[in-house]
């Protein structure tokens, strides 16, 4: 919702959600893309370098999980 | 380990390192809507490059595979596979992220449907079945050698859905119809990161994937000595 402004109408309002001669934000924005397109988007930067770091963090618990497997059959070989 | 292994994975570490700091800290031309987001140049593509190379080195191993027989190679060749298939993941989602904050700010939109998009993801959907037909065989020998087939089939796919096809669309990628190419648009300042993190990404695709072969080689191992071990027929 724009704030209210003198120039508002009812008539205008109930029909249009653009006054003519008012500006208005170009789009709608919630947080998370305000805070992306903030410090001129240098955010998106991190969230890619941190996805990267995630699918890394994710190859590294696969393999954590193959060592515990290849451990226990191991041990059941009596070894 | 081998030391030389030990030394060259510690040479990664460092070099990786470098390669993040060089991507911040370094003053880079501004250019509208780009802005910062062109630094992702310096992880995004690489994804790609990396996957094209781990792609290359299984297609390379399925070949051995089926000249020599030798199983060893086919399961270099699915590991292989496996990792690249993950910088491929992590390509496209970083895509995703890339576009929906820097050309598709205030719609909302995730997935646009741009054609290098579309044929990566079709890509990986070609390495998916490949897992998927491997899944299928219980016979290792059958296994390796059908499987070995499909991937030589998959790898022949690579250059036409990564490069031929997209380059005949209007793209948001370099090089695609009526874009320039890379070369005109990137800055030299950018080549000074841009280079290392191809070899780095690459690296450590080659470090993880040695990781994995080493351990479906142990657990192969185990798996024959517990066949001694317990002889079921």
């Amino acid at each position: 919702m724009r704030p209210y402004t003198p120039q508002d109408s009812v008539s205008v309002t109930a029909y249009d959600s653009v006054w003519a001669t008012e500006t208005r934000p170009a789009e709608t924005q919630d947080a998370f893309e305000r805070t992306m397109l903030s410090e001129d988007k240098l955010y998106v930067v991190l969230g890619v370098v941190l996805l990267i770091w995630f699918g890394i963090l994710v190859m590294l618990f696969r393999n954590e999980r193959k060592i515990a497997q290849l451990e226990k059959d191991v041990e059941g070989l009596g070894g | 380990m081998s030391k030389v292994k030990l030394t060259i994975k510690a040479t990664i570490a460092v070099w990786m390192t470098a390669v993040v700091l060089g991507a911040f800290l370094l003053a880079i031309p501004k250019m509208p809507i780009l802005e910062h987001t062109a630094r992702n140049l310096y992880f995004h593509v690489p994804m790609w490059f990396t996957l094209m190379a781990a792609l290359l080195v299984s297609a390379y191993q399925s070949g051995k595979y089926l000249r020599t027989g030798n199983i060893v190679h086919d399961i270099r060749a699915e590991q292989a596979a496996w990792v690249g298939v993950a910088f491929g993941v992590l390509g496209l989602v970083t895509g995703m992220l890339w576009a929906r904050f820097t050309w598709y700010t205030g719609t909302g939109k995730w997935w646009n449907n741009d054609p290098k998009q579309l044929m990566a993801a079709v890509q990986l959907l070609i390495y998916g079945a490949y897992f998927v037909l491997r899944s299928g065989f219980d016979d290792e020998r059958r296994r390796a050698r059908l499987s070995g087939v499909y991937n030589l089939f998959a790898a022949a796919t690579v250059p036409f859905l990564l490069y031929i096809l997209p380059r005949q669309f209007t793209s948001l990628h370099p090089g695609a119809d009526g874009n320039p190419a890379f070369d005109e648009i990137t800055d030299p300042v950018m080549r000074l990161v841009l280079y290392p993190a191809f070899i780095g990404f690459i690296a450590l695709f080659w470090w993880i994937y040695d990781q994995r072969v080493r351990l479906a080689l142990v657990e192969r191992a185990l798996d024959e000595q517990a066949d001694y071990a317990q002889p079921t027929a």
